[in-house]
């Protein structure tokens, strides 16, 4: 009996082998995905976006005048082409998707679009691509106006511009990537506390950007 | 022309002194010399008099003395010392009160039972009132519109002025202190038998003062100003008595915007009364009360070629009649009153010139029972011509269980009709281009911006607006005791809470071409506030007097606790400047209120030597002014202004009954907190001289 049992236990051996070859084989599938398909996230910030814009409120409609400074989120710079994603003027965001409002903001030409998530950077785990809205001639994907978007206006005497807490900046860029973004300054330096002497127009910004095309994670 | 009217009136007042005839004196029941004689009576509180410690709603008394002895002489620093009030400034440079957590907007404030009006940041400015010709200062917390209507939602305080004394009498009060401030009163009565007299004036002047001396502007500009009062009473038959009285204020102040915009701010005040009072028999008399006041304000402001940068006016004037009837027998006591208010402002930046008209009466009942039970319970129903109609009951409760001890209980309805300012505003920055409109003025202006290409699109659709604007309203509970087990020891201990509703607050209702917005008033926010006040009073002998209070207080929207509960609040590290999710225990709650604060007194008073003395602290607990991490929310993570102690000393010496010599240090620790805090000055020296005659 004895043998017996030997036996059956080399009976099953070969079971055995497949299994932990199988196993073996997801794995090593698993690590091949990562390294062909799956590109890490890329998690940055940006120090200091230049968005000056001069206003001329002797008319009416009073003038804004100045160069919308259009970003591309994948490269993480400063663009002047077509293959923005997001535009920065005075506490304007534009994006790259829909139509103009005026004539003075670049064409779009690209598919990108742009939602506000109430959350932190953290909590912002997936883009919600049914949310993504585009700019169009009446509405911009991301509102101006204090407390509509993403920033409270003081009013006098401070005058000062405060991104709100909890808002993300979810966006499809012009080449359909998702990408969420944090603004956590408009002042020059990014102060903590910034006063009225400090100067304005200048963005700091996290953002994560998801470099699989297409993928609403960003986990 | 008013003016020359009121010394006109001052100077014949002066001429009846001479013409006066001899006949047996008696005086206005409701304003009554007896007040001295029975010590602590008030009046504010049931329109009748009443002592101080019998009635069942929290109450207090700042009397003569204790102004004498403290050397104050405006109304701000008397106030700053009760329990649980605190003066705040406003952005107009006005100061007003907060009782019981509640914003200076909702104190009524009466001079002889009479309000007075000026509210042009919605605040009233309690250092416009002199108190050198007081006789008392009656406060009375929680809502009282059950018997004055609006306004009184946080409380009343009524500034009683000095009755004549039989002959004629007098004082002569000069007072120097720091920043150059003077300040000169004089008062002279005059009672005999029918008629009696009173003219009292005075002017306060000052350089102001200058927390941040390394820019252009002062804290508080240079300015001076003149108070005038004159009453007549003439008693027509021993039933029947007339008073007559009038009172005017005028203050000039500086207006520097900068070295090069400088202009001035004048202030132009007048009020005239009339009371006839009746006694038809012992148990019937009525009163008719015929008041008028007016409140004129301008403001400008010229650069260096003298042409105008700004010039604003705001002129209001209110009309308030009320006839008044009381019947009372032994222990019982009702009070009917019927009254017109007609209010007419006119102002810059306005849509238009508005007018109110309310129609309003009341009915209060004040009954004992068995020496041991005091119920008092009164409705009050207003008419508005702008708003919808306010019914405000009160009901209160004093229950004596020992002849110690007793406890108290009040419930009552406040409220606040919207202020021509929320209703009519028509302001745009000419700089910011932003555009603030009253509540009213946003039908009409609204469409004209529309057709000047000035508006993107409505953030609020204009159905919305269409209901008018309802009064703030407030339901008041305050329940306590008070134990006086000798009659050297007393405590009161009181817990109230608030809950106010319709609280008016500002929002965007449109976008702006210009990337601006158009704001307007609306009603949103449901606020309480609670929290527990405790007052104890010492005299361990015949020369020390210890007075200490407390109060404990909580003051939260309602939203924003909800809000947090649903982690639906971030706040913003001051380091990384990320977001982060805040917890329901991170809320602070509303603004500029501190938690705790306390007072400490101690008198002490050599009678042989005719010397008093005295030490005054008062604490103020941590408060937040504003919202530093981005979610417009007070929070833990928010930067906060530091709590303060204040310490005044004082010390009066009396030579020959006559003359009264004080000095004194207000704030001997020199606080001041340039950023956060404009109206504490700092370390003030002073010295007073004050001749009886």
């Amino acid at each position: 009996m004895p043998s017996l049992s030997f036996f059956k236990r080399f009976i099953h051996f070969p079971f055995y082998l497949v299994g932990l070859f199988m196993i073996f084989s997801l794995v090593s599938c698993s690590d091949d995905d990562d390294k062909t398909d799956s590109i890490p996230l890329v998690s940055k910030s940006f120090q200091d976006l230049p968005a000056q814009q001069t206003s001329d409120y002797s008319t009416n409609p009073p003038t804004i005048k100045g160069e919308f400074t259009r970003f591309n989120l994948a490269t993480g710079q400063i663009t002047t082409g077509d293959d923005w994603d997001i535009a920065f003027r005075g506490t304007t965001i534009l994006v790259n998707g829909g139509t103009a409002s005026s004539d003075d903001q670049p064409t779009r030409t690209g598919n990108a679009g742009a939602y506000i998530a109430s959350g932190t950077m953290g909590s912002t785990k997936n883009a919600d691509a049914g949310l993504i809205q585009q700019d169009s001639e009446t509405q911009l994907a991301i509102p101006t106006g204090s407390g509509n978007g993403w920033y409270n206006y003081a009013g006098p005497p401070s005058h000062l511009i405060t991104p709100i807490a909890g808002k993300v900046i979810v966006v499809r860029t012009h080449d359909n990537h998702y990408a969420k973004v944090e603004i956590l300054s408009y002042y020059k330096g990014a102060p903590a506390e910034p006063t009225s002497d400090n100067e304005t127009q200048h963005y700091t910004f996290n953002y994560v950007y998801q470099p699989n095309s297409n993928t609403t994670s960003f986990d | 022309m008013i003016r020359g009217l009121l010394i006109f009136w001052g100077l014949f007042s002066y001429w009846e002194i001479c013409q006066a005839q001899k006949d047996e004196s008696r005086q206005d029941l409701d304003s009554d010399s007896s007040v001295i004689e029975l010590g602590e009576v008030i009046v504010t509180a049931t329109r009748t008099q009443r002592q101080l410690s019998s009635l069942p709603m929290p109450s207090q008394i700042i009397t003569q003395e204790e102004i004498q002895q403290t050397n104050t002489i405006r109304l701000e620093a008397l106030l700053n010392e009760l329990t649980g009030v605190v003066t705040v400034p406003d952005f107009g440079g006005g100061e007003g009160i907060q009782m019981q957590g509640l914003d200076a907007e909702y104190t009524l404030i009466l001079v002889d039972g009479v309000p007075l009006i000026g509210r042009q940041a919605g605040t009233l400015d309690v250092n416009r009132i002199t108190i050198g010709n007081i006789q008392q200062i009656e406060i009375i917390k929680g809502a009282s519109s059950s018997l004055y209507g609006t306004e009184a939602l946080g409380g009343v305080v009524n500034i009683i002025t000095k009755k004549p004394e039989d002959g004629v009498h007098g004082h002569l009060n000069y007072r120097l202190s720091s920043f150059n401030t003077h300040d000169l009163n004089l008062n002279l009565t005059y009672q005999k038998e029918k008629l009696g007299l009173q003219l009292f004036g005075n002017r306060n002047s000052s350089d102001g003062y200058d927390l941040i001396p390394d820019d252009e502007l002062k804290t508080v500009n240079p300015f001076y100003n003149y108070t005038l009062q004159s009453k007549i009473s003439y008693q027509i038959s021993t039933k029947t008595d007339v008073l007559l009285s009038g009172r005017y204020y005028y203050q000039n102040q500086d207006n520097i915007a900068s070295s090069t915009i400088k202009g001035e701010s004048q202030l132009d005040e007048w009020n005239f009364q009339t009371k006839v009072n009746h006694q038809w028999n012992p148990k019937w008399s009525s009163y008719l009360d015929v008041y008028t006041t007016s409140y004129q304000a301008s403001d400008f402001l010229k650069d260096i070629n003298n042409q105008f940068v700004s010039n604003s006016e705001f002129n209001q004037l209110l009309f308030l009649p009320e006839f008044r009837t009381t019947y009372s027998i032994d222990n019982h006591n009702v009070i009917f009153g019927i009254g017109w208010r007609h209010e007419t402002l006119e102002r810059s930046n306005f849509v238009q010139n508005p007018v109110f008209d309310s129609q309003y009466f009341y009915a209060q009942y004040d009954g004992h029972f068995a020496n041991k039970l005091n119920l008092i319970a009164g409705l009050r129903f207003d008419k508005h011509s702008e708003y919808a109609s306010q019914w405000s009951p009160k009901l209160a409760l004093r229950y004596e269980i020992h002849r110690n001890l007793a406890f108290r209980g009040s419930v009552g309805y406040g409220f606040k009709a919207p202020d021509f300012r929320q209703l009519y505003f028509d302001f745009t920055n000419s700089t910011a281009g932003y555009t603030v409109l009253g509540y009213n003025a946003v039908e009409k202006r609204l469409p004209e911006f529309e057709a000047e290409g000035a508006l993107l699109r409505n953030v609020v659709p204009m159905s919305e607006l269409s209901k008018p604007l309802s009064p703030e309203s407030s339901i008041n509970w305050n329940i306590g005791f008070q134990y006086e087990p000798t009659s050297r020891f007393s405590i009161e201990g009181n817990f109230f809470r608030n809950d106010i509703r319709n609280l008016i607050d500002i929002r965007v209702i449109a976008n702006k071409t210009n990337g601006q917005n158009v704001f307007s008033y609306y009603n949103i926010n449901r606020v309480y506030t609670t929290g527990f006040e405790v007052n104890i009073n010492w005299k361990p002998n015949q020369n020390l007097t210890l007075k200490g209070g407390y109060q404990l207080l909580y003051a939260k929207d309602k939203k924003a606790k909800e809000a947090f509960e649903n982690g639906e609040i971030f706040a913003r590290n001051s380091e990384t400047l990320q977001s982060f999710q805040l917890e329901s225990k991170d809320y602070f709650g509303l603004f500029n209120r501190s938690r705790h604060m306390f007072n400490v007194k101690v008198f002490y008073h050599v009678p042989q030597w005719n010397w008093n003395t005295n030490l005054r602290t008062t604490y103020r607990s941590q408060f937040g002014l504003f919202d530093a991490n981005g979610n417009t929310y007070l929070d833990q993570y928010d930067s906060f202004v530091a709590d303060y102690f204040i310490i005044d000393w004082a010390m009066t010496k009396t030579f020959h009954d006559k003359i009264e010599v004080g000095l004194g240090i207000d704030n001997i620790l020199n606080f001041t907190d340039e950023i956060n805090i404009s109206n504490i000055a700092g370390r003030i020296f002073y010295g007073k001289v004050n001749l009886k005659f």
